[in-house]
């Protein structure tokens, strides 16, 4: 066995993935409700400030207050890791901060050890910042220790991380030697033993009790720890490091518990004979969405967007991005839905591979099967949506949902997905005792709302549309929606007085008053 | 058109926290604008506002009203009333407890009765809740319950949406003929129909309706504002809130005209009726004194004088001086036409509770350092022994009552509270409010949450306004951040963080400012529960008290003096007969010598760098050149450019002016340069023909010009009265430019004269006690400027010989052995606890010492966490040798512990210690020293590093004294102190410690731009400077920095940053 431990000091920086990475293509701009990539959207919130623009090079994470990782030009700046932050923007005023993201870390850890099976089949996590890849296996293959490594480390730049690594014969002791950066090479144990010898006595991991005992001790090096007496040392430290030590010198197996592959899909086919029309890629396809919804099947989940990647035979790519308006994991669905869309496809090339992923998908809600297959009647709403939405565009179908906000405009914003639980459209539209009800508490307001209130002409003091109005209710006053005044697109600070008012043809519409003049701004019939 | 007259009745100021959104100020204010006839201030559950807005009422002429809302808590029916309600055929509710509807209600109070009434009624909910928090049930409205039914205070109540008949029947039963509907109108989705549905309930139940405006904010320019407490007490921000901000802005003080469109008459006729009945006011509280404190038989005055003449007889033994028999005569006189006798026997009284518990004490404030408190002992201040002039005494025109701060042993000071409690009962005695407002910071932490900016945004923004930064530069630090500070979204943060800055945020206890009175104190202002435990605050601050005219006591608490009292102890000790403050000799040449030095650490007062800076300037050689100095060195006379005047004066530089022979007896006690309030004040009257009273007033102007102005007035009268009596308008101006300066940093004589007490006292006892001194401020630390290390080093300079902790001989606490050395406590030791090094002390170690580790252990019930931190600390060195030894010995016991029951007995393993752990090297020791003690008795780091610091010629601080004026100079040190004093601009003071001495080393704002990372990062530092040498006193100018913290390993050093 020989193992390549990999260690991502900037982890927590890299995985926030502050320089766009050339590989994210944005193929659903303008619908997407999905946050952006780059920079302070990891912690933004829904007022969506976007004046933070990473600055070049100098920007830390932290957490709880303290620095936990900053780019080169920031430690050069003084910035390094367990500082405060007003220590740090003491330093560093223009420094970009941003708030750890644990789950990024974790995701882009399983990313890469996804990415690293194609190295190695024993691949093993070593959280938070690390992997370990069992090379022993596969020497021949890449020919030689060397070219593996090389081939690895040019892997981890591309994706942008930055990494530490060390090859050795136990992976305890790889994991050290990487973490101290040591780079180096020992196919055997003599060897690595030598060097993790001169490693000081800091490990991580260990309880800083430990740490504060060996420093007590006068003991600064893992070699000076494995000169004592073991049985001494085991009662005034424990047995955790001690073990730690036999493991990585190689005299206890270490088994590691490997990486499964994957927890997100990804398949790819290549192509037997080039295909030049668009219809007869459902047949391939149709193998694609097979091994897709068994995946889903067997971890219990659900796809709400797939992707299929077509590359064509001058190498390059057409991506067709499929969503579900409620997560689905129904081959037939799949399959209905790839023909809309292959149907107005035309193939600018012909392909030559085919590769589908799972972009996003979702827990299974604990629903079981229909039994004796009793499949509910009709597909429901959310399957009419997507077939509506497949042939009229994204934009064009679009779910309605209410808004807490007092200004009518607002009120409503659309939604991406239907709500999952809707089955059929009598969900979307109240029934009359509901209607009895919401009328008791909550103001009237009309269902059809203007895009843009429509000015009104007024004739001695009474406004006008299609005849002199008369108003019917009492002034309602709203003044609201102060925060989003002067923004771009924002309804801004609304204040205005609202009457329902009728006109001479008996037509009940939905006016305001405002500082300027009346406006229509409802029509109630 | 003739405009209804309207009285509002239902008002929140923003002592309605996270509701109210405007002053109660502004809004007396924008009622008088609107022309109402009066308003009520109903805070809910509180009584925090009132005051404010009496008095802005009554200088407006506005009626007011005092009131409060009050909302019931949910309650539920339960148990047998459920079953009773259900005795009917079927059990349909005996599982479904009936909730009761909430009853917001408004209390106005109609007279003095019904005001105690509703203090009392909000005391109880508030003393039932948590701080900060209100509990209030239906049955506390009840006549049966304490609160009576609440009598003479008149009730609204605001209906729910859909309201009860029940409810309403309920009420009118429970207050008959004096409880209304509210109606409250916002030009609502339907106002008529709510009009209609309130006009059916006031016939079903017979009340009337009454028009009120819900107000939150006084003008509707506050809509955002009250958004955006909302938001905040949602815990949310303005975008999610939703439905839970108001529509519209109608809650504020509306106009008269717009109020009459939407009400209808009759309801806007019915608040004047309302407000007519209700004629109470806040000026009819009469504080009463406790009784008690005087035996049966005396009144206050006899039993004054007969304390005060025993108190004579001890002070003065042989016989009391005419100068101080015509001094109590005449105040005494003054205090009975007050009749101030209780307050004086009530401060009495604690003082003599302290003296009885060896509770060192002293007072200070305007009162305190008069001929009867030095003879009741309230003060050590002797009016035969200086030259003070008291005239801030008592104010006769004033009438507010005399004012005595009293300080105690800072470790002691629960117990006289304690005493206090005690004595008059929890239901008279509580602490006074502070209100904490909004500051830069959390007004921006709050305004930025409020408007959804990520916490790493605002952590960024706020944590980069570092101590020096200045409000003004708020946009730049945006800029920095990558915030546009033009964007719309950020130009509202900074407004609204601007508009919440000032407001009230909760109120806490006061440091100590104790009220105490006659009666129950919760009939007089409400009482409610503070953070800590066993503690009650009432509603009022410091201010509102002093309007009230309510006795308050401080009850402070002062390091120096528990410093002070365990010298003298010590001191006592080894010389075999107690030593008392009072006792020690006056007047001291070789004390005054040392100060001239400024040799001062660890003295009171006089030991900052500003401080030390002017000793030897200033020379003190008598207890009132300690007077100045003390009065002297602080931002108010820094700033009203006092300083240097009168140091050119007194040094004889420049000559004393002449001005008239009235203005020269008022300052010729200070070179003819006021540095103290009184002389400002006595100025006033005798240059410029104010009253007494008038000066008065202007002292509280001076205090509060830089937050609210208001000085300009005082400025003309000042002006013209000089110019009347002949005086030189240029003299005048000085005068008023040195009042602004003086600002609210303006220190009074008699605070002064108290410190300068305490300064004496303590200097006397470092120059001729240094180790039993250093004792006493080891033992009471945390307190003081300086680390226990460089008071340390600094008595070794002196002389003393201090020895390591060493569980074989330490206490606790720091002691003086036999040989007068000073044998440092375990208390050095971080992370002990005091239980473990008092269980050390507790054995007998001289007859029997302890033969191991593990005997001690044994003897004292050690832990191996305890032992883990006597080794770290080198303590274990007299039972297992150097300290990695003792760590390797000390660690066992936890296989003691651990492997109990197992085949070894865990002492044999003591014989197992390896030879081979190294010996630690002088530089490890140092670095282990370090990061156990926070010293090290070793050799000085910077010993250890003087060749290479030699090389780069590096000089040390002892060196310093030998160079001359404007030389360049390199020097080294561990930096001890960084200071920004808040009156030189952008200078940053920076203490370096090497094994001589300590180096001053100036830094200038360009500087610490340019080489900020220098001066915040390097524990050891290296300047490149240019010596400035003023007589003694030495600094070095900062050219350059360089971080030679690499230097130093690991070596931990403490760093104290002062603001």
């Amino acid at each position: 066995m020989l193992w390549l431990a990999l260690h991502f000091p900037l982890l927590p920086l890299e995985a926030l993935s502050l320089r766009p990475s050339p590989s994210t293509i944005d193929s659903t701009a303008g619908t997407g409700t999905t946050a952006p990539t780059v920079g302070i959207s990891a912690t933004e919130t829904k007022a969506g400030i976007t004046t933070i623009e990473p600055t070049a090079g100098t920007s830390a994470v932290v957490s709880r207050g303290r620095v936990l990782a900053c780019d080169r030009l920031a430690s050069e700046a003084g910035v390094s890791a367990g500082q405060k932050l007003s220590t740090a923007l003491g330093l560093q005023p223009g420094l970009a901060v941003f708030e750890r993201d644990v789950l990024r870390e974790s995701a882009a850890l399983t990313h890469l050890a996804c990415w690293a099976g194609r190295f190695t089949p024993t691949v093993s996590l070593s959280p938070p910042a690390g992997l370990l890849l069992e090379i022993g296996g596969c020497l021949r293959l890449f020919g030689g220790v060397a070219v593996i490594v090389e081939a690895v480390l040019n892997g981890c730049a591309e994706q942008g991380y930055s990494t530490r690594w060390a090859v050795a014969p136990s992976p305890l002791g790889a994991r050290w030697l990487a973490q101290a950066g040591a780079g180096e090479i020992h196919a055997e144990l003599p060897a690595m033993q030598s060097a993790l010898a001169v490693l000081p006595c800091r490990i991580p991991g260990w309880p800083g009790e430990v740490e504060d005992r060996l420093n007590a001790f006068g003991l600064k090096r893992l070699g000076d720890l494995r000169v004592l007496p073991g049985a001494s040392m085991r009662r005034r430290i424990g047995n955790g490091p001690l073990d730690d030590l036999a493991r990585a010198w190689g005299d206890f197996p270490d088994p590691q518990k490997p990486f499964i592959f994957p927890d997100s899909f990804a398949c790819d086919i290549e192509l037997p004979a080039r295909i030049e029309h668009a219809e007869a890629l459902a047949f391939v396809g149709q193998r694609l969405f097979a091994a897709l919804a068994g995946w889903l099947h067997g971890r219990q989940l659900l796809v709400r967007a797939c992707t299929l990647l077509m590359t064509h035979d001058d190498a390059t790519q057409t991506a067709l991005e499929l969503r579900f308006a409620e997560p689905a994991a129904d081959e037939g669905r799949f399959l209905r839905l790839l023909r809309e869309h292959l149907s107005r496809l035309t193939l600018a090339a012909p392909v030559e591979i085919l590769r589908l992923q799972a972009d996003e998908v979702v827990n299974k809600p604990g629903a079981s099967a229909p039994l004796f297959d009793q499949a509910p009647p009709g597909e429901g709403v959310p399957a009419c949506l997507e077939r509506l939405r497949a042939r009229l565009g994204e934009a064009a179908v679009q779910v309605l949902g209410q808004q807490a906000d007092y200004r009518p405009e607002c009120a409503t914003r659309s939604l991406d997905v239907a709500p999952t639980l809707t089955r059929n459209f009598a969900h979307f539209l109240p029934s009359t005792a509901v209607v009895a009800v919401n009328a008791a508490c909550k103001p009237q307001r009309p269902l059809w709302l203007l895009p843009k209130p429509q000015v009104l002409a007024e004739r001695s003091g009474t406004p006008q549309w299609h005849g002199p109005l008369k108003l019917l209710s009492g002034a309602e006053r709203l003044e609201s929606g102060w925060w989003d005044q002067g923004e771009k697109g924002m309804a801004g600070d609304v204040r205005r007085d609202y009457f329902v008012a009728c006109n001479p043809a008996g037509q009940w519409i939905w006016i305001f008053r405002d500082a300027d003049a009346w406006y229509l701004h409802g029509l109630f019939s | 058109m003739d405009l209804p007259d309207y009285a509002e009745l239902h008002c929140l100021s923003n002592f309605t926290f996270l509701r109210g959104a405007s002053h109660p100020e502004e809004l007396v204010k924008q009622a008088v604008v609107q022309g109402y006839t009066a308003l009520a201030l109903t805070d809910e559950c509180s009584l925090a506002g009132v005051v404010r807005a009496h008095l802005a009422a009554k200088a407006a002429g506005l009626k007011f009203i005092v009131g409060s809302e009050m909302t019931t808590a949910m309650e539920s029916t339960t148990g047998s009333r459920t079953i009773e309600s259900t005795a009917g055929p079927g059990p349909i509710n005996s599982t479904t407890a009936r909730t009761v509807n909430r009853l917001k209600l408004v209390f106005l109070a109609r007279n003095r009765h019904g005001y105690g009434n509703l203090s009392a009624l909000i005391t109880l909910a508030r003393r039932r809740a948590g701080k900060g928090e209100y509990t209030l049930y239906r049955g506390d409205l009840e006549s049966f319950a304490p609160s009576g039914g609440v009598p003479d205070c008149l009730v609204l109540w605001m209906p729910a949406e859909i309201p009860s008949v029940a409810d309403a029947v309920w009420l009118a039963e429970r207050f008959p003929g004096r409880i209304w509907i509210a109606v409250e109108l916002h030009a609502g989705p339907d106002d008529v129909a709510r009009l209609e549905v309130l006009q059916a309930l006031s016939e079903a139940s017979g009340l009337r309706l009454v028009a009120t405006g819900d107000v939150h904010m006084h003008a509707r320019a506050r809509r955002p504002l009250q958004d955006v407490l909302t938001a905040l007490r949602l815990n949310t921000t303005v975008f999610d809130a939703g439905y839970a901000l108001f529509p519209n802005g109608e809650r504020h003080l509306r106009t008269r005209l717009r109020l009459s469109r939407l009400y209808p008459p009759y309801s806007l006729a019915e608040t004047l009726k309302i407000a007519a009945r209700c004629q109470f006011s806040l000026d009819e509280l009469r504080y009463e004194y406790p009784e008690e404190i005087i035996p049966a038989g005396e009144t206050p005055a006899s039993w004054l004088r007969a304390e005060t003449e025993r108190g004579l007889q001890q002070r003065y033994p042989m016989s009391v001086p005419e100068s101080v028999r015509e001094r109590i005569e005449y105040e005494l006189a003054l205090i009975a036409e007050m009749t101030y006798e209780a307050y004086f026997l009530t401060v009495y009284d604690i003082v003599c509770f302290a003296r009885e518990q060896k509770i060192l004490c002293q007072g200070r404030g305007s009162a305190a350092n008069s001929a009867v408190c030095y003879a009741l002992g309230i003060t050590e201040v002797d009016p035969a022994r200086s030259a003070l002039l008291f005239e801030r005494f008592i104010s006769k025109e004033r009438g507010e009552p005399p004012d005595i701060d009293v300080d105690f042993e800072h470790e002691r000071r629960e117990e006289v509270i304690q005493y206090i409690y005690k004595k008059y009962g929890r239901e008279r005695a509580a602490l006074t409010a502070a209100i904490i407002t909004y500051r830069t910071k959390g007004a921006l932490r709050d305004a930025g949450r409020a408007l959804g900016f990520g916490i790493a945004q605002i952590n960024a923004l706020t944590a980069s306004l570092a101590w020096w930064d200045k409000r003004e530069q708020l946009p730049e630090r945006f800029a920095e951040l990558g915030l546009d500070p033009a964007a719309p979204r950020v130009e509202k943060w900074l407004a609204m963080a601007e508009a919440l800055r000032g407001f009230p945020r909760h109120l806490t206890q006061h440091t100590g400012g104790f009220v105490i009175s006659r009666g129950p104190l919760s009939r007089l202002v409400p009482v409610e529960n503070a953070a800590m435990a066993e503690r009650s605050v009432i509603q009022w601050d410091k201010d509102d008290i002093d309007a009230m005219g309510l006795m308050k006591v401080d009850i402070l608490a002062l390091g120096m003096l528990s410093a002070i009292r365990r010298t003298l102890d010590m001191v006592g000790n080894a010389c075999g007969q107690p030593l008392k403050m009072h006792e020690i000799p006056p007047e001291d040449p070789a004390t005054y010598a040392m100060l001239c030095k400024a040799d001062s650490m660890g003295v009171f007062q006089v030991e900052s760098r500003a401080q030390m800076a002017m000793l030897p300037r200033l020379q003190p050689r008598n207890f009132y050149d300690l007077v100045v100095e003390v009065a002297l060195v602080r931002p108010g006379p820094i700033q009203g450019d006092m300083v240097h005047p009168y140091l050119k004066r007194r040094q004889k530089k420049e000559r004393i002016e002449q001005i008239s022979p009235a203005v020269d007896a008022v300052l010729k006690r200070t070179c003819g340069v006021p540095i103290f309030q009184e002389q400002v004040m006595q100025l006033a009257v005798v240059a410029a023909n104010f009253t007494p009273g008038e000066a008065d007033q202007l002292r509280r102007a001076m205090a509060a010009w830089k937050r609210k102005g208001g000085l300009e007035p005082f400025e003309q009268k000042l002006l013209a009265g000089m110019a009347a009596n002949g005086l030189p308008e240029a003299f005048a101006r000085r005068i008023i430019a040195q009042i602004q300066g003086f600002g609210e940093y303006g220190f009074p004589e008699s605070h002064a004269a108290s410190f300068a007490l305490l300064v004496y006292a303590s200097a006397w006892l470092k120059c001729h006690h240094p180790a039993a001194f250093l004792c006493g401020l080891l033992n009471s630390q945390p307190m003081g400027f300086y680390s226990p290390s460089m008071l340390i080093q600094d008595a070794r300079r002196h002389g003393v010989t201090v020895l390591p902790p060493d569980v074989s001989y330490s206490d606790w606490d720091c002691l003086i052995e036999q040989s007068g050395d000073v044998r440092l406590g375990l208390r050095e030791i971080s992370g002990l606890n005091m239980a473990a090094a008092e269980r050390i002390a507790a054995v007998d170690r001289k007859n029997r010492p302890f033969s191991s580790v593990s005997d001690l252990a044994a003897c004292a019930n050690l832990q191996r966490r305890d032992l883990d931190l006597l080794a770290a600390a080198d303590a274990l060195s007299s039972l297992a040798g150097h300290r990695r030894q003792a760590a390797w010995a000390a660690s066992i016991e936890k296989s003691v512990a651990v492997v109990q029951g197992d085949l070894f007995d865990g002492r044999s393993f003591l014989q197992e210690t390896p030879s081979d752990l190294p010996v630690p090297s002088e530089g490890e020791n140092l670095v282990a020293d370090y990061r156990s003690l926070g010293l090290s008795l070793r050799a000085h780091p910077l010993s250890l590093l003087r060749t290479h610091l030699a090389e780069r010629r590096f000089v040390c601080a002892a060196d310093l004294k030998m160079a001359g004026h404007r030389a360049l100079i390199r020097a080294a040190g561990i930096v001890v102190g960084r200071q920004r004093p808040g009156t030189a601009t952008g200078i940053i003071f920076v203490t370096l410690e090497d094994e001589s001495g300590l180096v001053n080393v100036v830094v200038q704002p360009q500087l610490v731009e340019k080489q900020r990372r220098e001066l915040l990062g390097a524990s050891l530092l290296g300047v490149y400077g240019q010596l400035q040498k003023e007589g003694d006193v030495v600094h070095l100018l900062a050219k350059r920095l360089v971080d030679l913290s690499a230097w130093l390993g690991r070596l931990e050093t403490l760093s104290r940053d002062f603001h």
